[in-house]
């Protein structure tokens, strides 16, 4: 009994005294996208700013919808996502301010290595969206709103098709790389972004390639925004915008190209203007 | 096969190497949970004896939601908690969102109806007798209350410590309301979850190794206090 | 000697339309040794609890005297009054801690109430296993700590509602000579339940006979069981009343 009792005692202190002390520093929260925040990007770039700046940036990562969505409700003070068209009309609407171009990857369609659907000797995403339907392969889909998955039904749209509820179409709603993975196991195609791709082929061991590469369409532009302070009185404007300028800046981009993945590819390249 | 035998290698020189962000996100998910755990029973237990020694109109009402909460799916809960704790919400002006204080509220919301439950269950499996033997003693209603409680003791501890065992293993709500933000809300259930979505399949093994060896311990803890209060019965 | 007796006064009682008890009277002087009997099913056990207030009469009233004090508070008069189940009713707590636990609720000082639990654990022969839970003791160890229990506060009224109903002949022998110790050394006002009639001529200093929920008879106890007045009392007591 009381060995019982001095055991949970003893649980329940360390877990108060284990916390770690809030101190007294700087920190502001930023909303980005699962994807980048899987691809490390962060883990290299934030210290080097924390460094600089002694602000401590908090990343949550979540799919572009919820990203925008919480910096809309003013549960951060910055958003880093990819879905310019969204970006634009919440910087409209005056949820945001100072919306800058940061950098960019592209997406590309991947499938089965030995590409029955033949899909390698095309130019538009669209057309080869319409050929997959046309064959008996799958197609699977983030289904998340991500930006990703926005892109993928933009390019459904052009293609004049309404995938959803087709009996080849697969809404995962799973990130990126477990997307990647279903569509291997399916033997199945999808929209990747090239970050994740170089990322995880290898190391998944994905019995897939590029198919699709290069059509403008495909482009994935990253995006930064401070929150408008005028809409959220409480959130840290001012050491938002240090982070903006500094990513803008020549050192953030260079921190940028600098970042490599395991297999030493560069993921992201920058492009602020 | 090659990935769990990694993972198992990985997870035992993780923990032999007491990896200090390893420790941090062990120590925070015990935090967390332990706080959780604290106010869930600060409320649940005389909530659960009100209940248990009570006759009041609605009892039996207030007895079925309780026994249906006990199944709350987390992420209805981290959404909800998420909306009133929202800078736009009702509680926004706390500041609590995506900290490890909205954490701890989401997981006592969830361990609230287990502690509660259990609580009252343990109380009225208490033989009617024990309570008239306290008031022949001269116990005044408070004092009998606690006699009761004692009474009732090690199936109040099952309740605590399976609302432990829950919350610990919890990750809708915490994801919702927490947000992982590493070194600051990332708890094991976050970070395994984080991990599996990034590949690193190794790693989240060994954080799912550490997370079953805590829960065995508190299984083990669960057993040995429902065997003490077999073995006196 | 016991300075606290007790009336009742026309108490009924029913169960689901059944009558329990009709129109009970009596008045149980203090530091007298009362010793209700009646077969199965009479009400005495019902009336035993309506006395010591575990349970309220439909009509009818309880009245514990004090030199004409009244009692308003039930925790009160349970500071003065204590009851012996027929079994059970201890805590799963340690030998030691049930005998002690009236004397802490009543917030007695630590020395004191070490003394008096061993006392009382000494009399009744549990002292060597104050360390044991109480739920691992034996039938008749749990009533001998259950009347530690109750002596440890030297009550005014003491009931017992049949203390050796589930025990063997040497225990019941024992939980005798441990009343006749309280008797004697206390003198409280004991009220007692007991279906054994021997006991019952062993302790009884007043006998009340109960009979399908009223009392019947009554007396001096030598004199009752020489000489019953009521017939159904006489058959009783000599064993011609099929029940």
């Amino acid at each position: 009994m009381r060995l019982f009792k001095s055991l949970l005692l003893s649980v329940l202190v360390l877990s108060v005294v284990s916390v770690p002390a809030v101190s007294a520093e700087t920190r502001i929260r930023c909303a980005s996208t699962t994807s980048t925040q899987n691809s490390g990007l962060f883990d290299y770039i934030l210290p080097i700013f924390e460094k600089k700046t002694g602000i401590k940036v908090d990343v949550v990562g979540v799919g572009t919808g919820a990203a925008l969505e919480i910096g809309k409700r003013g549960d951060c003070d910055v958003v880093f996502v990819h879905a310019e068209e969204f970006e634009l009309k919440a910087l409209k609407e005056g949820y945001f301010v100072n919306r800058y171009d940061v950098m960019y990857n592209d997406f590309i369609i991947i499938g089965p290595s030995n590409d029955l659907a033949k899909i390698k000797d095309m130019k538009s995403a669209s057309d080869a969206f319409k050929r997959i339907t046309e064959t008996n392969y799958f197609f699977v889909s983030r289904g998340d709103r991500s930006g990703t998955h926005i892109k993928e039904l933009s390019i459904w749209k052009k293609a004049g098709i309404e995938p959803k509820g087709q009996k080849w179409y697969l809404e995962v709603g799973q990130g990126m790389e477990k997307t990647q993975r279903v569509a291997n196991e399916k033997k199945a195609y999808t929209l990747t972004d090239r970050g994740t791709w170089l990322a995880t082929k290898d190391k998944d061991k994905l019995e897939m390639s590029i198919v699709l590469e290069g059509d403008p369409i495909l482009f994935n532009q990253y995006g930064i925004m401070a929150v408008n302070p005028e809409r959220h009185r409480h959130v840290k404007y001012k050491e938002a915008m240090e982070f903006v300028i500094w990513i803008i800046s020549q050192e953030g981009q260079k921190a940028i190209a600098d970042f490599k993945d395991k297999n030493s590819n560069q993921l992201f390249i920058p492009n602020a203007k | 096969m090659d990935s769990i035998i990694s993972g198992f290698v990985k997870a035992f020189s993780l923990i032999f190497h007491l990896d200090k962000e390893l420790l941090g996100i062990i120590f925070l998910s015990l935090k967390v949970s332990g706080l959780a755990l604290i106010i869930a029973a600060a409320i649940g237990l005389p909530f659960g004896a009100i209940i248990g020694l009570r006759r009041f109109y609605g009892r039996d009402l207030i007895i079925s939601v309780l026994n249906t909460f006990m199944g709350l799916p987390p992420v209805v809960v981290g959404l909800s908690l998420y909306l009133i704790l929202s800078r736009s919400g009702p509680l926004g002006f706390m500041g609590l969102l995506y900290t490890p204080s909205a954490m701890a509220t989401a997981q006592s919301i969830l361990a609230f109806p287990i502690v509660a439950s259990l609580c009252h269950s343990a109380i009225v499996s208490v033989d009617p007798i024990i309570k008239q033997a306290s008031v022949t003693l001269g116990a005044t209603p408070l004092q009998v209350t606690i006699t009761i409680m004692k009474e009732a003791r090690y199936g109040i501890m099952s309740g605590v410590i399976a609302a432990f065992g829950r919350v610990m293993a919890e990750v809708g709500a915490i994801l919702i309301v927490g947000g992982n933000i590493a070194g600051y809300t990332r708890v094991m259930t976050t970070t395994i979850a984080l991990e599996t979505d990034k590949g690193n399949f190794e790693l989240a093994l060994a954080l799912g190794i550490v997370l079953l060896a805590i829960s065995l311990m508190i299984n083990m803890v669960l057993h040995y206090v429902q065997k003490l209060g077999v073995r006196t019965k | 000697m016991s300075e606290l007796g007790l009336t009742i006064k026309e108490i009924k009682k029913s169960y689901n339309g059944k009558v329990v008890l009709n129109d009970c009277s009596f008045v149980f002087d203090r530091g007298k040794t009362h010793v209700i009997i009646g077969p199965n099913g009479s009400g005495k056990s019902t009336l035993l609890r309506i006395s010591a207030l575990l349970e309220y009469p439909d009509e009818g009233k309880v009245i514990y005297h004090d030199d004409y004090k009244t009692f308003e508070d039930n925790v009160e008069l349970y500071r003065r009054i204590t009851l012996v189940f027929p079994k059970g009713g201890l805590f799963n707590i340690t030998v030691f801690k049930n005998a002690a636990y009236g004397l802490k609720l009543r917030r007695i000082n630590k020395g004191e109430v070490e003394k008096k639990v061993e006392d009382a654990l000494r009399d009744v022969g549990l002292w060597e296993k104050r360390n044991q839970n109480a739920l691992t003791l034996s039938t008749g160890e749990g009533q001998r700590l259950a009347l530690a229990r109750a002596m440890v506060l030297n009550p005014d009224v003491l009931f017992l509602d049949e203390p050796t109903a589930s025990l063997d002949p040497r225990n019941t022998s024992i939980i005798e000579e441990i009343i006749s110790n309280i008797k004697r050394r206390y003198m409280p006002t004991i009220i007692m339940v007991t279906h054994n009639m021997f006991q019952a001529q062993r302790l009884a200093d007043s006998v009340i006979f109960v009979y399908e929920g009223q009392i019947v008879d009554g007396g001096p106890g030598n004199k009752f069981f020489e000489n019953p007045t009521d017939e159904r009392a006489y058959k009783f007591i000599t064993g011609q009343m099929v029940y």
